[in-house]
Parts: structure tokens; sequence; C-alpha cells
């Protein structure tokens, strides 16, 4: 592990960045509070902005008055969808799926509104306060229709229709097949099942959704700041919907404070904010508060799963089937769509496995809720919680260990490149390297020892293991979503040296915590030969490349990375090309590090800087057609993209009297191919791992059967706090990848593995109890009644 | 998530705050620590005309020992509390509940008056004020009166408090505690109360001559269980005595459900934390005697 593969002579005696534990170029301005987010944004007298958001569920809207509010003080408009009808295009979801219906974004509820905290009216004010006090005037006659909270009754004939152009509530619907399913489950030396659920949650970004729309009047142009990570996807809606060009409408991810999933997709109140600037020729800001964030972003997960597997007698899987309802929330999302999360249940549910047969079916389904989007892990959260659980329902009743039989499940080294059941191709990735790497930093087999040992004394200590594997990445061959007729397949970098020997590399991505402006600096300074400090990296800007689409599908290292590789390499080629003149040597000869070209052994040198002011200023040096411009340009598509896996062990302990989930040990050991900084790498891992603990144990959106949000606020909203996330252990396995530097995208996982390991922990610790985990988060409630349940059995029984 | 429109003052005198509640007609709130009534201004469930902050008042923040009595003054902050060695040598339950208030951050800030007359159900210094059987000190335009604990909390977020009034000060009776246990369980550190108890004994001989014991998060109020005291005097102590002390007191109380806990889930964890706390009250009577 950790071999460094790289036989090149020079490099092995110069210091290397990549590889190396750098400390973030972000932090001094993030941790001392010099950062700068779109809410820190001071446009010159900027109006500010608030949602009158509704109440109901369901309803159509009968009227909406705001001529009290458009009185009140401070007010200078209040707008309405009529008010605004005009004044865009809709911005469609469009995919070329099969059974998909596309709801369009709207920027204000038209006609209707379908979930509670969905925008009707905005006012625009020259505070935030008068701007809230307005909207107390704004009345709303509503008449309410059926509710529909719940995804499996939205199917049903007599569910009301959230739309009714639509013809039904399942937006979309989808099938992967492969083999004779029934058949092998008929064969089956042992087939185990059951129905299960990850019900809702929040993104909760500790920086809620925010947006600066500054107007220019000199040109009609304007500038969105945005907390997305995906300006450049933004930039390209917008313009398209307001009809801006991109040299008129610039946007702009300042620093981000997180996003998870929910800050990607385009928003209703980013395209209205655009909206109103431009009608009222102003600067408008708006920020939402914790209440709008959690009723209004995207939310996870929110699916129901039947699911069924056959073993044969030595505990090889061979068929696979599932039933997927997903509960999509009210509208499609732009450009995701709402086939973005049920659809991936289905086509990663056979995980890093040899399953031969495969039925996976899925419905997305419409209900009064917010929209579901990308989360975290995106779909494999739940396909590896339903994969992991059954591999060891499995294992108990074939009475195999539960690491022996992913032992023999897994894809082994020698048959990548493997297409499992349902299409997904992984290629050559540490898959068993994981799983055996895990076990041995867990302790496994002491672990069970102990288990044995402290179940003699009626404890109820568990050990759960979960293995995945997840496509990152992706190049232009595969849509990130599934008929999405945008390419997220590329990314570009353009770097150049100034004519004062400065450096700066420009991408489309837009890093939101993952420390991409240190880590993309680290390769542009191996692959140029700069120093490190001398770099700065400009992102989430859509004026510095022509085309971006921003951070999210574990991409930026691996397509930001590679870009950067080969922008590197053309550039150094100027270099050389340049300080061969000025020194008088062969190219082949010159070797450039730290910022510096050498003549190889010799110690003639010159500085980056001499040969910018060769370039660019001192115009007797050079021949006229020597002067390149030291700036080089690279659009990376890595084509297919490539595999990540990783193993999580965890020891968990449930205490009878409280009900409370103990975690003892959590070890992950993951494959994300050559580590850019091991430091960056632990970091994801660990944050990725504690909301896979929220996930497990604690987050719920709980909505009632009127569609009204209970858990809203942080006190009913609970998250892991840092006494609720252990000490982990994190194991690199280093297997180098086949794009452009070996990287494979890693800043998911965390999220995917760590609800499967800690289900089947406990699961494991309640076996003696003879129960079974299958709804996800395990609160202490939920444990109460199974606990319960199991005690009323066994009475019952005897 | 913004306040409506507010006049503030800040008077340094207790009567000048009187005067300022009487003079907003019943629509004034008082400032302390922050930490409950800020929230409710944001969301604008609190929507006062004027915020009168208690804060530059001086000497209503003291921990004083009058014999029998500890008295707190209303603007004594949690960490004072929690921190103080004179709580901790007279009034140890008290000070063993107080790292279960919050956070840090929010004990620095919230006070003993603000807590009491925000009256939450799963608040731990109303608890501890029925537990001792407390004296909350009242001042108004009618001058002063002095409220039992048990008599000041009428309902969850509701006490006898007028609009006019301010609480100055909780006086505490120094208890001859014996033996004693605070028992808490909580989502996270931190959080409210899931369930909560408060027990003291004195033990003569082989028996019980004294009991008390209180229970939050279980009730729209702090609840001290008077009968549950009386029986537990009347328990043998032998082994039995934990599970029939969780039976007691588990008879005396029917929690509700809530988001986060059922009301059966609640009583479960009563009786768990019951028999701890017996258990450990007893232990601690041991090593006194
Ligand atoms: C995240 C969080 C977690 C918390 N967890 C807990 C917990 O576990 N246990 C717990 O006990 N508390 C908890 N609290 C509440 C905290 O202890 C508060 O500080 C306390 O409830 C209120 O005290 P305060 O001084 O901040 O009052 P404020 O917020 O200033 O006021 C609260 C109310 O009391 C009134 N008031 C204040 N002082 C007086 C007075 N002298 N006379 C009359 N009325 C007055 C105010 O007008 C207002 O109505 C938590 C708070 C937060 C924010």
């Amino acid at each position: 592990m950790n071999k460094d593969h790289r036989t090149d002579l020079s490099d092995v005696l110069r210091p290397k960045n990549v590889g190396a534990a750098m400390k973030r170029t972000e932090d001094p301005r993030l941790l001392t509070g010099f950062g700068e987010y779109t809410a820190d944004r001071k446009p010159d007298q900027a109006l500010h902005m608030a949602f009158l958001r509704s109440a109901q569920s369901h309803a159509r809207i009968a009227r909406v008055d705001t001529s009290a509010a458009l009185e009140a003080p401070g007010v200078v408009a209040v707008l309405t969808a009529e008010g605004i009808a005009g004044d865009f295009k809709p911005v469609i979801p469009f995919s070329r799926m099969a059974n998909y219906y596309a709801t369009p974004i709207l920027p204000l509820a038209s006609g209707k509104v379908r979930h509670v905290g969905e925008a009707i009216a905005a006012v625009i004010a020259t505070s935030r306060y008068l701007a809230e006090d307005a909207l107390e005037l704004i009345e709303v006659d509503y008449e309410r229709l059926q509710p529909v909270a719940h995804a499996e009754a939205a199917v049903t004939e007599d569910a009301a229709l959230l739309h009714e152009e639509a013809g039904t509530n399942v937006l979309v619907a989808r099938e992967f097949k492969q083999g004779n399913v029934a058949a092998d489950l008929a064969a089956a030396a042992v087939r185990v099942g059951g129905r299960f659920e990850m019900t809702r949650k929040a993104a909760l970004a500790m920086e809620p959704r925010s947006y600066s729309a500054e107007y220019d009047k000199r040109r009609d142009a304007l500038t969105l700041y945005t907390s997305s990570n995906i300006p450049g996807i933004v930039r390209d809606a917008i313009s398209e919907s307001l009809s801006l060009p991109g040299h008129r409408l610039r946007v702009v991810a300042p620093d981000v404070g997180g996003s998870f999933g929910s800050k990607g997709s385009l928003y209703p109140e980013e395209l209205l904010i655009c909206i109103a600037a431009r009608k009222l020729r102003r600067s408008i800001k708006w920020t939402a508060d914790r209440l709008e964030d959690v009723s209004s972003s995207s939310q996870a997960f929110a699916e129901i799963v039947d699911a069924e597997m056959g073993f044969d007698e030595h505990g090889i899987a061979t068929s696979l089937q599932a039933d997927v309802i997903g509960d999509v929330g009210a509208f499609s999302i732009y450009p995701w769509t709402c086939g973005l999360e049920p659809v991936q249940v289905v086509s990663f549910l056979p995980g890093p496995y040899k399953i031969r047969s495969y039925r996976g079916a899925v419905r997305g389904v419409a209900t009064c809720k917010p929209p579901t989007g990308p989360y975290r892990g995106v779909g494999r959260p739940i396909s590896t919680f339903v994969c992991e659980r059954l591999m060891d329902m499995g294992a108990r009743a074939l009475k195999i260990d539960p690491l022996e039989i992913r032992r023999r499940n897994l894809v082994r080294a020698e048959e990548f490149p493997y297409r499992i059941a349902s299409g997904i191709i992984w290629d050559r990735t540490g898959f068993i390297d994981c799983l055996e790497a895990a076990a041995e930093a867990a302790g496994y087999d002491q672990l069970r020892k102990q288990q044995s040992e402290v179940r003699k004394r009626g404890r109820l200590f568990g050990i759960g293991i979960a293995s995945y594997a997840e496509l990152t990445g992706i190049g232009s061959r595969i849509a990130v979503a599934p008929g999405m007729p945008i390419n997220t397949g590329s990314e570009t970098a353009k770097i150049t040296i100034d004519s004062t020997g400065g450096i700066t590399a420009a991408f489309g991505v837009a890093s939101h915590g993952q420390g991409l402006e240190t880590t993309l600096a680290q390769i542009i300074a191996d692959d140029l030969g700069a120093c490190f400090e001398d770099i700065r990296v400009i992102q989430g800007d859509s004026d510095e490349v022509p085309m971006s689409t921003g951070t999210y599908a574990s991409r930026s290292a691996v397509l930001g990375g590679g870009a950067a590789k080969h922008a590197s390499e053309i550039l150094k080629g100027k270099i050389k090309r340049v300080a061969s003149h000025l020194l008088e040597a062969n190219a082949d000869d010159l070797e450039v590090s730290q910022g510096k070209v050498a003549v190889l052994g010799t110690d003639r040198t010159v500085s980056f800087k001499q040969i910018a002011k060769a370039v660019y200023s001192d115009m007797k040096t050079l021949p006229v057609d020597a002067r390149e411009e030291l700036t080089a340009s690279y659009t990376y598509d890595p084509i297919n993209g490539t595999t990540a896996a990783a193993t999580h062990i965890a020891a968990v302990e449930v205490d009878p009297a409280t009900c409370f989930v103990k975690i003892h040990k959590f070890v992950v050991a993951e494959d994300c191919g050559r580590i850019i900084n091991p430091m960056i790498v632990d970091g994801q891992v660990h944050g990725g791992v504690a909301q896979g603990i929220g996930a497990a144990l604690f987050e719920e959106l709980i909505y009632d059967d009127d569609g009204q949000l209970l858990s809203a606020s942080l006190v009913d909203y609970v998250i892991p706090s840092a006494p609720e996330v252990p000490i982990m252990e994190v194991v690199h396995v280093e297997s180098e990848s086949a794009v452009s530097g070996g990287f494979r995208g890693m800043g998911e996982g965390g999220t995917i593995g760590a609800p499967a390991a800690i289900a089947n922990a406990i699961a494991d610790a309640l076996s003696p109890l003879d129960i079974d985990v299958s709804v996800l988060p395990m609160t202490p409630e939920r444990i109460f009644r199974l606990i319960q349940n199991a005690k009323h059995r066994a009475k019952e029984k005897s | 998530m913004k306040p409506t429109k507010f006049d503030y003052v800040s008077p340094s005198t207790v009567e000048a705050v009187i005067e300022a509640l009487v003079a907003s007609n019943g629509d004034g709130k008082l400032l302390a620590g922050g930490q409950s009534l800020l929230p409710l201004l944001n969301f604008r469930m609190a929507r006062p005309s004027v915020l009168i902050d208690l804060n530059r008042i001086e000497g209503l923040s003291y921990i004083k020992d009058r014999g029998d009595r500890i008295a707190i003054g209303a603007l004594t902050r949690h960490r004072d509390i929690e921190l103080s060695p004179l709580i901790a040598s007279k009034l140890p339950v008290m000070s063993a509940a107080m790292r279960h208030v919050a956070h840090l951050a929010i004990r620095n800030r919230g006070t003993i008056g603000g807590s009491l007359s925000h009256a939450d159900p799963a608040a731990e210094l109303p608890m501890l004020a029925v537990f001792y059987d407390a004296t909350v000190l009242i001042r108004g335009p009618h001058g002063l009166r002095m409220v039992a604990a048990e008599e000041f909390f009428v309902d969850a977020l509701t006490s006898c408090l007028k609009p006019d009034e301010i609480v100055v000060e909780v006086e505490f009776p120094v208890l001859d505690h014996g033996g004693w246990a605070f028992e808490e369980i909580a989502r996270r550190f931190g959080d409210f109360a899931l369930a909560s108890i408060a027990l003291s004994v004195r033990r003569t001989g082989g028996g019980l001559e004294g009991a008390r014991i209180a229970v939050m998060g279980v009730a729209d109020t702090p609840v001290r269980l008077k009968q549950a005291e009386r029986e537990l005097v009347a328990l043998p102590l032998d082994e039995q005595a934990p599970e029939l002390c969780s039976e007691i007191i588990a008879s005396k109380v029917s929690p509700n459900d809530d988001l986060h806990a059922s009301g059966e889930y609640r009583m479960h964890l009563l009786k768990h934390l019951s028999r701890r706390a017996l258990r450990t009250a007893l232990a601690s009577t041991d090593q006194t005697a």
C-alpha cells in the first residue's frame, strides 16, 4: 500500500506535492473569518428579498392579494407568478428516459401549491426585516386539495394527482433486467429478503442557500453570486431562460459552506432573483434562514425497497430482485431530474458483487414534499444498505461468516473490467484488497472472539461490514443522471503565467469544502515544475473558462486533475522552448522544477519570472516568433470514468436499558487510486462517515399525513454532534486507476458505506433476539419497539 | 426569520424594569440570557413591543449562603451555578444536574430566572426548584410575592408570572440528603432530557425515614412525586427495592408521545433511571454513614 509507482529518476529526487499531506490553502481565510460567502457580498444599494411560502401541502391558489404589502414601508416590489409571467422561459429538466414526466422549474407557485414551503410570492424591500414585515400583509386564499403525503398511497387509483397534466403521480419508472431471476431464485439453496426503508433526510449544509444578483445598469448585465456547487450549469440555464448571453451573465460561486448535494440543482429562488434584479434594474440579495433551507432545499433518500436475494449452497449470490418506490417530492429538479436518486438505487443495487441474474424496478412517485435531489452518495447509500443487509442475511442463513461470504462474491482482481448485472462496468479496483485491509485493521477475528465472550454475559454487541463500489469522475459516455442532455463529462484547466511570473490556474469546478484549491495546485506544482505557493487556483466562476458545470458526483479530482495535468504539460513545453533560447541548451536537456528551469548536470538556471520577462516585457532577448504567450488550456474527458470502492467495518453495542447505540469501532479501507493529499482524503472520509452515522442513527425529516413537516428545526431534526461521532481509522488502498493521474473520486463514499455497516452491526448485535434491521435511521425509539416486539414474540412462543 | 419591530430599553434597577413593564401594558418582554427568547422572537412567536434588557442591573447575579437556605439571584448564569463550590456542597443534586443543561456556550449566557420563567417541562432548573421545594421571589408593581416552585409552574411553557412581574431570586432549602442521585437521558449530549429523575433518601437502621423524588420530561411541568416518596419510604431495602421503586414511580406518571419519543419509551427510560437512581442514592448513604 501507499506504494509509489513512478520510476522517473528526477521524480524520485524532487520534492513531490502529490501524495503529501499539505495544509489546505483555503483554511487560513476560512478559519479566521476572512472567507467571502455569498451573504458577505455588499452590492451597492442592494435590495432584500423574502418569500411568502405555502403553509398548505396541496392546494389551489384561489387568490393572492399583495396590495397591502405593496404599501408597507420599504417595499419596492411584490412579485407573484402572474407578475413575472413574461419575464423568462421555463426551465425544464429534460431527459431522454422513457416513462418520465418533466415538471418545469417554477420561480413562484402558479395555480397551485404542491408542498409546504413552496414560494408563492416574493417581497423585495430595502431590508430583510421590512420585507418579512410585508410578507404578513399578503393574503392568500387556498382551496385545499387532498394531500399526497405517502408515495405508496400516491400510486393507488384514488390518490389525488399532484401534476394533473402528467396523468399519474409516477413521474419516472424504469426497469433493469438481466438473466432469469425467477428461475435462479427458484433454484436457490437459500432466499432472503425484506422490505427496507431509508427515510427522508436533509442535507443541512452549514451555510444555507444564498444568492446575490448584482445588476450592472451600464451593460444590462448581471452577476449572480450563488452558494451553488454547479455555477456553470446555473449560468447556462439562466442564460437560456432570460435570453441573456454569457458575456452579460456571470455566475460566481465564492466560498461555499458545504452543499452535500443540496446546492447542486438550479433553484426557483435562484432563477427568480435574477428575473427580479433585471426587472427592477437593482441588485438583490437573499439568504435562506434555517427553516427555509430545511423546508425548501432538495432532500435525500426517501425510498422503500422490497428486495430478495438468492444464494447457492456455497454462499454464492446468484440472483437479486427489487422493487423500489422513491418518494421524489413535488417536482423534478434541474438538471438531474427526479430520476437521479431512485434510478441510481436500482442501477447500483448489485454493488461490487458478481450476481448472475437481476431484476430491479423503480418508480419515482410525486408527493407533496420538497423535491429529493442529489445527496452525498446518491442512491448508493440505500442500494448498499439493502444489498449488504441481504448479504448478511444470506450469511446467517447459510452459517457462513459475513467476511467470508463477501470474499466469495466480490469481483476479484483478475476479473476486471467487470460488468455487473445492472450494466455498470467496474474497472480494476481493490475490492478484495479493501475488504481484507478493513478486516485486518479492525482486528476482525479478535472482534468476533470478543463478541462471543460478551454475548455470554447478555451484552448486545455486533459487528457490521459493508463493501461498495461507485462510479466516479464520469466522462462524456455516461450521463451523470439518466438521459440528461447536458455534458458533465469534461473539465477545462487554463493555466497562465503572467508578466510577473505569477501562475493562475482557472477551472470550471466549484469546490465547496473539498479543498480543490489545494489539491489542484499540488498537481500543477508537480506537473508544471512550479512551487506550490506560486499557484493560484480560480474556480467557481463562469467567466474564467468557456464552459463549466461545477463540482458534484465525485468528479473534480479526476476531471479537474486530468485537465490540470494535460494543461501543465503543454505549458511546460512552452516554458522549455523559451528556456532553451535563454539558456542556449537543447530543450531535452532541461529540467523544470520549483519554478526554475535548469540545464541538467550544470548549475545554469532560469526562473519562471525571468522567462515571463523575456516573453512579455523585454523585447530584446527573444526572437518575435519565440514569444509564445505562457498560457495553456486543456479540456479533459475521461470518457468512461473510474470506479472507487471501500469496505467499512463497524462494531457497536446496543444498550437494552436505553436502546441507544454506541459505536465502539469504525474502520474504513478505501481505494481512491493515487492519493493527492492524504489529509484531505481522511477529512472527506471522516465527514462522509459522520453523515452516514446521521443517516444510520439520527436524521429524519418527519412529515405527517397532511404533508406538514414536523421536524423543521434543529431541535427536532437531530444530527450527530462531535460526541456521537467516534474516532475512526482510515486505511488507504492506493491502486491506481486508468485515468490521467491514476486518481479516483472519493468525496461521497463515507456516506455510502457507513449506514450499511452500522445497520449490519446493529442487526448482528440484536440477532440473539431474532431482530432484523430494515429501516434507517435506527433511532432509540425504533430499537425500543423492535425489542418490545421481540419480547412479545418470545412470550407467545413459550 | 427576523423579529418584528420592537423598542429596546436597558434599565439599571428592578424598579425601573417594573415601570417599563407597566408602561408596556403587558406587551413587554424581559431579556435575560436570551437563549430561549431570541429564537421565539426570530420565529415571530413572541412579538413584544418593547424588550427590557435585565443585563445592566447590578446585584441580580449572586449565590448567597443563608444557613439553611441558598439564595440565587435571577440573573445568575447556569455556568456560575455549575462551578460554584457552595452549590456543590450545599445543593449537590443541583450541582450534578447543571452539566446536563444545554452546551457550554448556552450555559455561559442562560440564567436561572430565564429558565424558570420559560418553564420548559424538560429543563433542569425548574425540576430542581420543584425537587428542592424552592421559593420563587417575584417583584411586581404591588411589591414582592413569594411562590412555591410547585405552584409557579402551571403548564408547559407557562408560569404563574403576570405580565408586569419579574423573578428576582430563587431560594433553595438545604436538604438533609443522606444519599442522592440525579439521572438523565438525552438523545445527544446537551439536548433536552428524554427523561430525568432527582432522588434523595435518608436512612434509618434498616429502612428509610425520608425520600424525595422529582421527575421531568414525562409531564407538562416538572413534578414532585409525594405519594411515591411515601410508598418508597415504606419499602423494605432488599434487592427488590430498585425494581419496586421504579414500579412505584411509573405508576404515578403517564408521559405523552412526541416527536422524539413515545410515552411508552419514555416510561421505559424513566423506570431504568429510577432503578439506577435508587441504587446510586443508597450507595452514597452507605459511604457517608
Ligand atoms: C440549543 C439549546 C439547548 C438547550 N438545552 C437546554 C437543556 O438541556 N436544559 C435546560 O434547562 N435548558 C436548555 N436550554 C435553555 C437555556 O437553559 C436557556 O438559557 C433558559 O431556558 C432561558 O434562560 P435565559 O436566561 O436565556 O432566558 P431568556 O431567553 O432571556 O428568557 C426566557 C423567558 O423568560 C423571561 N425571563 C427571563 N428572565 C426573567 C426574569 N428574571 N423574570 C421574569 N421573566 C424572565 C423572558 O422574558 C422570556 O420569556 C437550551 C437552549 C438552547 C438554545
